[in-house]
């Protein structure tokens, strides 16, 4: 029998929220387990839709269901609604681009491989774009151009998408979606020269941290390795926001004592003998999430195929930078003037995880950054809860329904599946920070405010 | 007072000048013996010279400068890349955004500092407002800028307006209220009427004042796109002051302020033969 | 003969401060009337509201019958320090002068019929010239070309060659003198030369001083034209006119007050004297 997609509205007995077989809890799950084909899915989601439209109230529907017969219900809806013409039009939905030229906005930092290496090595092009990737001067200018559709798409901070939506740092809500994660690991905290023999955090009362960003994973974790090691990061330290390029800059001028920020500034602090790198932030957290690829709602909806094609190209572009054998490759193609512009050595670096910590020690840490483009939920709700926890969230919301609406799981899901990659059967898991372990079905003990003394 | 100066002789003081500062400026960056402790070969590989030293990158010394000048020089129009363009195309960009910034203030300046030279009520009337706005730093006027007209290259151009408008607002009223009495008279008994009064006879007045204006002026304007440049970033020469920056660049820093400089000093003498031309000695 | 300008009653205040008033006279077609007295009595004043420049604080003046305020071409002015537009040259003021009076005038028009006006007041050779590079008597004598190249009812003139020094001044004086005769020109002067005024009035209108200024006497010049200044002071009847005004500037100017006024003198019939006519010398 062929496998549904989506919950059978024909049977009296089910519930439209479950999956097709009825024996997940979400459709992400049971697609997991084979798909059915494009145009079929296709069909059976414009049915659905269509039910679900004119009998909105569920009960209602399957008593109409259990007394008429399937058939019966569905003849009389064709008679009234053209179903045919729908189940065709969905069936397009994989069809050509309708808007092939498209401008995406990037910041120079290594976090956002995926997106610039896909321009030099054609991964656009071959999904039928012609993409431009503007280099940008910073994260406020790229919420800004992104917002004024300047940008079709950009790179952005993994929380930015969640605060956009909410309202939160913006005038109102404006809905953002990441449709991927960008990277994974891929930061470290890096301090100036002067303190290298201050290498524990509870001396560290007084001094002034850099982060890309208010709203950005790298204050989040700052904000966590601090509490958890007693200072306080709002009263015992200066917490400031400084676009990534100018970090190294601003250590050198000595007018931060550290950062946490993303690579390549960390290497290259390193490379200017301006600072050394204390902590990777892989060892905080292994897998926390940086920088996604993210779009605005209305891409979605109004040219699905384009989604569809770019989701494609940065799925595989993604996919081709995690292999280690092609890390050399990529770290040689974005390092040019017209990317990155860093030496190419640095970027090297910080790709191949063989590299200097600035304290004299040749380090090898192979997936000191990693490309992972499933944007797991519990990577948004914890994310909420900081957001909560730090006071830029005043109320509390229904986490996991952001999560839902922000991150997309299964249209990155989709993508990686076409791709032939495996694809989680849940968009939650555990996450196990600084050796705690986060739980995303009960997150409120994160959203405390607590310093561990 | 001011006495005729051989060029010459000025010229030459000038040149020993600078030939001393940069010899002062290349022998202090003279490569001094390594200091630093012995490093593992490996490690010396991964980092930069200066860092294996034990220091951090220095200062680049003229010499150093100056090849990358040449460097730069040589193809100054090349276009590699939405963010990789030669210096010359990143100024031609700066340029433009003046030029429309400018103008436009222009355009809007003289005709309205006009009518404020020619009415007393009017300038009363304005004159607070003028007062008050002049003041404010473009780097002020710009997050305004982006959030109401949400367009980067729109906001740098306004940036630019609203910055470089108030000397020629003000210069060209003040030019115009202080035409000679005489003239208009002339003007009067000659039943010239207003339109060939103000065209004829105002404005030649009053042109040297105006035009000082208008140098003023431009020699905000372009200060104001550097900053601006900085700012919103993309394509100019201040993106690329800061572009720089960020890549710790020193020696191209220099250049670009270099270029920034003799730019800045090409438009004031452009607007002097301006001046020149509509000057009249009385 | 209607007269071409007349002024009736016209008067100037400033605040409780009267600086002339009751002030009549009428100047006839192709006549030149000279007004003198001494600083702050008005003639300046006087003199704008002819031209229009200026609007009396009661009084009119009427020009061909017909009250007028306001200036016009037909009335020109010789401004006491040229007014030249210095961003023009001496041609090029002229024909500005020329386009204002003919709209119609090309370019090149205006500039043809400009040097033949700077022709007739001896400047050919200077009409390229800005006034910058011109000495103080050229800048005048093309103030007058401008004034004359217009061709106009009346030529107002406010002591134009007060700021020139002696030798040029005479030399003008001699020119306008002659163009004024030529082109049987009216013409109305202020001046506290009183040489000037008896080599070029026919009528020398004298003013008392202020405050409260009224023209007290009129002058008729009988001296024959031409007149030139070699031969002017030989002229009989030259002495008695000078020595007449002289008297009058000297001394009768302060005396003459409009509550008492000297018997026959009303501010409509200004008694007028010749006291050239019947002179010995």
């Amino acid at each position: 029998m062929r496998r549904r997609l989506t919950a059978d509205p024909l049977n009296p007995k089910t519930r439209l929220n479950g999956c097709g077989c009825g024996r997940h809890a979400s459709p992400m799950a049971c697609a997991a387990e084979g798909v059915p084909g494009p145009e079929d899915a296709m069909a059976e989601v414009a049915e659905s839709a269509v039910l679900r439209a004119t009998f909105r109230h569920g009960p209602t529907r399957r008593a109409l269901v259990e007394r008429f017969g399937a058939a019966a219900v569905l003849g009389a809806l064709a008679s009234v609604f053209p179903l045919d013409a729908a189940k065709e039009a969905m069936a397009q939905g994989t069809g050509a681009p309708e808007k092939r030229d498209l401008k995406i906005g990037f910041i120079p930092i290594t976090c956002a491989t995926p997106i610039i290496m896909a321009h030099p090595m054609g991964f656009y092009a071959r999904h039928g774009l012609n993409v431009e990737v503007i280099r940008t001067a910073g994260w406020a200018v790229i919420r800004d151009r992104a917002i004024a559709r300047e940008y079709d798409a950009a790179h952005m901070l993994a929380p930015m998408p969640v605060a956009m939506s909410l309202g939160v740092g913006v005038a109102q809500p404006i809905p953002f979606a990441v449709a991927a994660i960008e990277n994974i690991n891929g930061q470290a905290i890096t301090l100036a020269m002067k303190h290298r023999d201050k290498r524990n955090p509870r001396d560290w009362r007084g001094f002034r941290f850099a982060v890309p960003f208010d709203f950005s994973m790298h204050n989040y974790l700052l904000r966590h390795y601090l509490a958890e090691n007693g200072v306080d990061p709002d009263r015992d330290v200066q917490i400031r926001s400084v676009p990534p390029p100018e970090m190294v800059a601003n250590l050198r001028a000595d007018n931060i004592d550290g950062f946490l920020g993303p690579d390549p500034f960390n290497q290259r602090a390193v490379f200017d003998g301006v600072g050394f790198i204390h902590i990777l932030t892989k060892e905080l957290w292994d897998g926390h999430p940086c920088c996604a690829f993210a779009v605005p709602r209305s891409m979605i909806t109004d040219t699905p195929n384009s989604f569809a094609a770019l989701m494609r190209a940065i799925v595989e572009a993604t996919a081709y930078s995690q292999k280690a054998e092609n890390r050399r490759e990529v770290a040689t193609a974005i390092s040019g003037q017209n990317y990155l512009n860093q030496p190419e050595t640095v970027v090297n670096q910080v790709l191949s995880g063989t590299f200097a910590d600035g304290l004299g020690r040749v380090q090898r840490v192979p997936d000191r950054i990693g490309f992972d483009p499933f944007p797991w939920h519990s990577m948004a709700i914890w994310i909420l809860t900081q957001m909560r926890r730090w006071g830029q969230l005043r109320q509390d919301v229904d986490y996991a329904q952001v999560a839902n609406q922000v991150f997309l799981a299964l249209d990155a899901g989709r993508a990686m599946r076409e791709l032939g990659l495996a694809v989680p059967a849940s968009p939650m898991r555990t996450e196990t920070i600084m050796g705690r372990t986060f739980d995303p079905a009960s997150p409120g003990a994160w959203t405390e405010r607590a310093i561990r003394a | 007072m001011p006495q005729r100066v051989s060029f010459w002789r000025a010229a030459l003081l000038s040149a020993a000048l600078l030939a001393a500062f940069l010899g002062a400026w290349e022998v202090a960056l003279l490569p001094s013996a390594a200091t630093g402790p012995a490093l593992d070969p490996e490690y010396a590989a991964l980092i930069g010279a200066a860092a294996a030293q034990g220091g951090q990158t220095a200062m680049p010394a003229p010499s150093a400068i100056a090849l990358r000048l040449v460097e730069l020089l040589a193809d100054p129009f090349y276009v590699r890349g939405t963010n990789d363009q030669g210096i010359g195309v990143q100024i031609a960009y700066s340029l433009l955004r003046v030029g429309a910034g400018f103008g436009l203030a222009a355009l809007v300046a003289i005709p309205l500092g006009f009518v404020i030279g020619m009415s007393p009520l009017l300038n009363a009337a304005l004159n607070p407002f003028i007062q008050v706005l002049r003041p404010v730093s473009p780097l002020a006027w710009m997050p305004l800028a982006l959030y109401a007209i949400k367009d980067s290259a729109i906001s740098s151009i306004f940036v630019i307006f609203i910055c470089s408008i108030w000397p020629m607002l003000l210069n060209t009223a003040f030019g115009v209220a202080s035409v000679r009495r005489e003239w208009l008279n002339v003007a009067r008994t000659l039943e010239a009427g207003s339109w060939r009064t103000a065209i004829r006879v105002i404005l030649p007045a009053a042109a040297p004042t105006i035009v000082t204006g208008m140098r003023i002026s431009i020699g905000i304007a372009w200060l104001v796109i550097v900053a601006a440049e900085m700012l919103v970033g993309g394509t100019g020469i201040g993106y690329w002051v800061w572009n720089q920056w960020n890549n710790l660049s020193i020696a191209d820093i220099v250049i670009a302020i270099l270029m920034i400089g003799l730019v800045g000093l090409l438009l004031d003498r452009l607007l002097g033969l301006l001046a020149r031309a509509v000057s009249y000695a009385e | 003969m209607k007269p071409d300008v007349a002024i009736e009653g016209i008067a100037r205040r400033f605040g409780a401060t009267t600086v002339f008033e009751d002030v009549w006279f009428t100047v006839d077609r192709g006549e030149f009337v000279c007004l003198v007295g001494h600083s702050g009595c008005g003639k300046t004043t006087i003199l704008n509201i002819l031209a229009g420049l200026d609007a009396p604080d009661s009084g009119a003046m009427l020009v061909d019958g017909r009250e007028i305020t306001g200036p016009s071409l037909d009335r020109a002015v010789i401004f006491q320090s040229h007014a030249l537009l210095p961003w023009l040259t001496a041609a090029e003021n002229v024909a500005f002068a020329l386009t204002c009076r003919h709209p119609g005038w090309s370019r090149g028009q205006a500039l043809a019929e400009a040097r033949k006006a700077l022709g007739r007041v001896g400047l050919d050779h200077a009409g390229d010239r800005k006034p910058a590079q011109l000495s103080g008597g050229m800048k005048q004598r093309v103030g007058i070309a401008r004034a004359l190249a217009i061709k106009p009812r009346i030529l107002l003139m406010d002591e134009p060659f007060s700021a020139l020094d002696a030798l040029t001044r005479g030399a003008l004086q001699e020119e306008v003198s002659r163009l004024v005769s030529e082109a049987e020109q009216t013409g109305f002067m202020i001046t506290h030369d009183v040489d000037e005024a008896i080599l070029l009035a026919d009528r020398i209108l004298l003013m008392s001083n202020g405050p409260g200024a009224r023209i007290a006497e009129v002058v008729v010049n009988t001296l024959p034209r031409p007149r030139t200044r070699a031969s002017l002071h030989h002229m009989p009847g030259y002495h008695a006119l000078r020595d007449h005004i002289l008297d009058f500037l000297i001394t009768r100017s302060r005396e003459f007050s409009a509550a008492s006024p000297p018997p026959g003198w009303s501010p409509r019939a200004v008694p007028e004297v010749k006291p050239a006519e019947g002179a010995a010398s």
